[in-house]
């Protein structure tokens, strides 16, 4: 009996079929020519992948290990402050910026990650909130390095060289949304390779049943801690996209209420799909665009939208979906 | 055969079918039918929520007052005026996005904002970047015209230095040399603490203070350390809600009996909204609207209050003169491009139906700073059957005064060859 029950766990990424991921890449690639004619535009669509990476990213901890973070914005604030202040006062190499952005956010995700590890459920959550808030209240306080409250002014994307090619995502937009989308590629690509990989199956296990893994010797503190410097890393990646998109970096995004929106994107996606963080941030994020031009209180109708979802779809939009696909 | 089929498509089919019409609406906004005149588009990013929105309220209500007037007289330019609001939350994350989606999505022809500083600075970066006309109505902090002054960035109210200027010297003659500041942690704070401390020293005196996040709502730490610290006035720099709650808990704890109040700003939407108790004090205001004898003012005050049913504050002005220099620049470049418009805009001087006060008042070219006077008085309650009469204005100070020679702001004005 439990046999079944692994397999239908571990197997359903296999079996799956090719079709919704050419699907949704079509969509991706296709932005910059239909969005405009829906009344969109392609910041949007930028702001879209930026938070979709980073609701993926939460959801290989979330949804594929099966312990809860609140505090990932500290590791997407600190990837966005990390390049912006590269740009502002080290370099204008936009790559080399994306570099630091990811490893300030990556490494701090670790050594945080560390202390972490060792608590479960709402106190592993409640730590994780906590270490955010420190991140968040040092931007806050550093006034002379990080601008304070106002925030990391004065930087900007810088063009790409690549040999005697220059790639100007400075002033294309649509050149630095295709930069966006091969970054989130690259990102989602090696997500999805490490959940194929025996490393991915064990967590996959430890999230099914963490006691049954530690009797079978594998070393769970390990691997949640690898797990959550590998969801750090590439939180990071999106912090630092982020700052790209708006040339601009401010304590909010450390903040954890934008943890929590990014919660809030996974679980409406549905978590259990890899793909369905994606589509949770791009309802989010184009419901609040949209929303917030009408009323003030856009917040609510999102709040209300979860709470459907949360009744109603509990394995997220993406999982009710597929559910009922299969019927 | 089931009776819930009905022509082959099931019930289930035909409730997706309706939700799917149903949100179709949500999915795409009605396509705009093509138009003789396209409106002239104003973007305006004001915090509709958070500690400031009852000035960012009252600012966009000012502008809404001047587009409606200024839509049955022609426009600008000949076109209808359209104002889109937007929620900045008092956040500059969500400021700086809101703002690339009025010039990326609806094509702005101006972004006018923020009341918040840190928001209002960080515009000016974008807008800069793209190239659009932007008015700044009251976010207060130097640079925004000073060291970062930007070519297509006006503003409207005072830079901190001249509000700190202007009251500096009644505060030192009537009260004394100590002073207690309790002050926001961000740009606005920052530099207007500055300009109060340098004055202060030039002065020969001392002073203590507390900076404290924006959004705070109990300060009795703070007040008990202004209470040790024996000061002869306490300048409550803090703005909106957080001023207002300050205010309160001042007059909690007795401390009225003990020092004097004073500072920069005391806006009338804060005056209505403390104890009596607490209207007191020497402050400066921006604009005043009890000004006996000069034209215009009790037209634009009976609109306002016939329009929103409010007492028209310096927030009002703020955003009717942002909708009218729009008017005034396009109409002198006789075009909506944003290099011509600010030119235009250089040394212009405001019609008095606009200015709404005495003097000549104009954007100066070097720091496309608008010279306009500052009230300063005394703060009281109410006098009279008027409850908006809760300050006596005893000294108009002119702006080019308190504001000093462009040099010292340290603004290089430069504007891109077009």
């Amino acid at each position: 009996m439990s046999t079944t029950t692994a397999d239908t766990v571990f197997e359903r990424p296999a079996q799956r079929s090719w079709l919704p991921t050419v699907a949704i890449w079509v969509v991706l690639l296709t932005v910059p020519l239909w969005l405009p004619w829906i009344g969109g535009y392609t910041a949007l669509a930028g702001r879209v992948l930026v938070l979709g990476l980073a609701a993926m990213a939460l959801n290989f901890l979330l949804g594929f290990t099966g312990v809860m973070s609140f505090g990932h914005a500290a590791y997407f604030g600190l990837g966005c402050y990390g390049t912006g202040l590269t740009l502002k006062y080290l370099s204008d190499s936009t790559p080399l910026a994306m570099l630091v952005g990811i490893l300030l956010g990556g490494i701090a995700g670790t050594v945080f990650g560390a202390l972490i590890v060792r608590r479960r459920g709402v106190y592993f959550a409640m730590v994780t909130i906590a270490f955010g808030q420190i991140c968040y209240y040092v931007a806050y306080r550093w006034n002379s390095l990080t601008g304070g409250d106002d925030g990391l002014r004065g930087f900007q994307r810088q063009p790409l060289h690549i040999g005697n090619w220059i790639i100007d995502i400075q002033n294309n937009p649509v050149l630095f949304y295709y930069f966006i989308a091969a970054v989130f590629a690259v990102c989602i690509g090696l997500m999805a390779f490490l959940l194929r990989s025996p490393f991915g199956r064990t967590l996959l296990a430890i999230r099914e049943n963490e006691r049954r893994a530690r009797f079978l010797g594998i070393p769970v503190e390990r691997h949640i801690w690898l797990s959550f410097s590998i969801s750090c890393f590439f939180t990071a990646a999106a912090g630092s996209l982020y700052a790209l998109l708006n040339n601009f970096a401010d304590p909010m995004t450390l903040h954890f209420t934008l943890s929590g929106e990014i919660v809030i994107m996974a679980v409406m996606g549905g978590m259990r799909a890899f793909w369905g963080p994606l589509v949770g941030a791009a309802v989010f994020v184009v419901l609040q665009d949209y929303i917030s031009s009408m009323t003030v209180n856009w917040m609510s109708f999102i709040g209300l939208l979860f709470v459907l979802v949360v009744l109603f779809f509990p394995r997220g939009l993406l999982g009710f979906v597929r559910a009922y696909s299969e019927k | 055969m089931d009776s819930r089929i009905i022509a082959g498509i099931g019930r289930r089919s035909l409730i997706k079918a309706g939700v799917a019409l149903g949100a179709l609406p949500l999915a795409a906004p009605a396509i705009i039918e093509a138009r003789g005149e396209t409106p002239v588009k104003i973007g305006m990013i004001d915090p509709l929520t958070g500690v400031y929105s009852a000035f960012a309220q009252s600012e966009v209500q000012g502008a809404q007052y001047a587009v409606a007037s200024l839509n049955k007289s022609g426009g600008i330019l000949g076109r209808q005026i359209e104002l889109l609001v937007e929620d900045s939350a008092n956040d500059v994350g969500t400021g700086v996005q809101k703002a690339r989606k009025l010039i990326d999505r609806d094509q702005v022809n101006a972004i006018f904002g923020d009341v918040n500083s840190a928001i209002a600075y960080a515009l000016s970066q974008v807008t800069n970047e793209k190239k659009v006309l932007q008015i700044v109505p009251g976010g207060h902090t130097d640079p925004i015209t000073g060291k970062d002054c930007k070519w297509n960035v006006f503003r409207i109210c005072n830079t901190t230095t001249m509000d700190a200027t202007a009251i500096s010297g009644t505060l030192l003659e009537k009260f004394g040399k100590r002073w207690f500041f309790i002050t926001p942690d961000y740009a606005y704070g920052h530099t207007l603490q500055a300009a109060f401390v340098k004055n202060l020293k030039a002065a020969g005196g001392e002073y203590e203070g507390d900076m404290l996040p924006l959004s705070t709502s109990d300060f009795s730490a703070t007040l008990i350390k202004a209470r040790a610290y024996k000061p002869q006035v306490l300048l409550n720099n803090m703005g909106g809600q957080a001023q207002i709650n300050c205010m309160k808990q001042f007059i909690q704890f007795g401390m009225n009996k003990e020092m004097a109040l004073g500072g920069a700003l005391f806006e009338l939407e804060s005056i209505l909204s403390v104890p009596p108790e607490a209207r007191s004090g020497w402050w400066d205001m921006e604009w005043w609207w009890d000004q006996p004898g000069v034209p215009h003012v009790a037209e634009f005050v009976a609109g306002i209050k016939a329009a929103t049913n409010k007492p028209a504050s310096a927030r009002h002005w703020f955003g009717f003169v942002a909708i009218h220099t729009v008017k005034i620049a396009a109409e002198k470049a006789k075009s909506l491009d944003a290099i011509k418009m600010a030119h235009a805009l250089e040394d212009e001087v405001l019609p008095p139906e606009v200015a709404l006060q005495p003097g000549k008042i104009a954007y100066r070219a070097g720091d496309h700073e608008l010279m306009a006077n500052i009230f300063t008085g005394e703060v009281h309650p109410a006098k009279g059957s008027n409850p908006a009469s809760v300050f006596t204005t005893a000294k108009l100070v002119p702006g080019e005064k308190a504001a000093g020679p462009v040099a010292d702001t340290g603004c290089h004005m430069t504007f891109p060859s077009a």
